[in-house]
């Protein structure tokens, strides 16, 4: 499996039935029939890179390229087996292709999410952020997990 | 009571570049780095709304996945111009969780206004050579309406 860069014929592979925002955007079992699915714009703008493959996006927004550090949101049609796969191709592509420091991005622990592949790419559980999304009609606590390149 | 008041994103930005250091990481923009127009471009981007409280500047940045979260900021010290802040978004804008992601040196701040700490981001910002850590400091309030 490899990563390569977003052409405007991908477009359907940024829709779907996930949480906006999450580091590890699964199809959620229960998504409601009549909700509108999550959906990532197209990349403008210095501080975002989009990257697909077959079944998959890898999104790096709000890079800061004095800080190094961006946040990493990625959408998965398929389900778990590939996802480790591909959550190790876009650290090494965040940390070598694009030369960042850091990587992180937001977990919502309600939605279940597979956090066992997230630690085995090498992500920890840095903090809580208390009614940081609304998800199922009230609040949800989102988690920031973040790896850093050590070098 | 500190009195707020409210500031176009050109004043913010003037405002930023005099409180020099202590603007540093200010609602994520950086007045070393990044000059006049671009900070008033950040700020207008990330729909921050600044104030001038006494000496100093505080500022929020709404969460536009829950309305009723907002990111503080604040150029201060002491904890006087974020309590201030915090009043003013409870009773007029209704919001009922605060996050403030501020370096170890200016946590007494928010510390002194009841935030309490849920976690550490390692090497988050970069400045004087080196990388260094941010705190994740948060505060709620009851929902009174």
């Amino acid at each position: 499996m490899t990563l390569r860069g977003y052409r405007g014929t991908d477009r359907d592979l940024l829709t779907g039935p996930w949480l906006a925002g999450e580091l590890l955007g699964l199809p959620l079992p229960d998504w409601p029939a009549l909700a509108d699915p999550a959906e990532v714009p197209p990349p403008a703008g210095h501080d975002e890179e989009l990257c697909v493959t077959d079944s998959a996006f890898v999104r790096y927004t709000e890079i800061d390229w004095v800080h190094r550090r961006a946040r990493l949101e990625l959408g998965v049609h398929t389900p778990l087996s590939e996802v480790d796969d591909i959550l190790r191709e876009a650290v090494e592509h965040g940390f070598t292709g694009l030369n960042l420091r850091r990587l992180y991005g937001w977990v919502t622990p309600v939605t279940r999410p597979a956090t066992g592949a997230l630690t085995a790419a090498g992500f920890r559980r840095e903090a809580v952020v208390p009614a940081a999304t609304w998800f199922d009609g009230a609040p949800a606590a989102r988690e920031i997990w973040g790896t850093i390149r050590h070098d | 009571m500190t009195e707020l008041r409210p500031l176009s994103p050109a004043e913010a930005a003037q405002g930023l570049r005099r409180a020099g250091e202590a603007a540093r990481g200010f609602l994520g923009t950086d007045p070393v780095t990044q000059n006049d127009a671009l900070l008033v471009r950040e700020l207008v981007r990330r729909e921050a709304q600044v104030y001038a409280a006494g000496g100093a500047l505080v500022g929020c940045v709404p969460n536009r996945a829950q309305p009723r979260q907002a990111y503080v900021s604040s150029t201060s010290a002491g904890p006087e111009p974020v309590r201030a802040l915090l009043g003013h978004l409870t009773t007029y804008q209704r919001r009922t969780s605060f996050v403030a992601l501020v370096p170890e040196a200016g946590a007494a701040a928010f510390a002194g206004a009841g935030f309490a700490r849920t976690g550490v981001l390692p090497g988050y910002r970069y400045a004087g050579h080196a990388f260094h850590d941010v705190l994740v400091l948060v505060k709620e309030e009851p929902c009174r309406s």
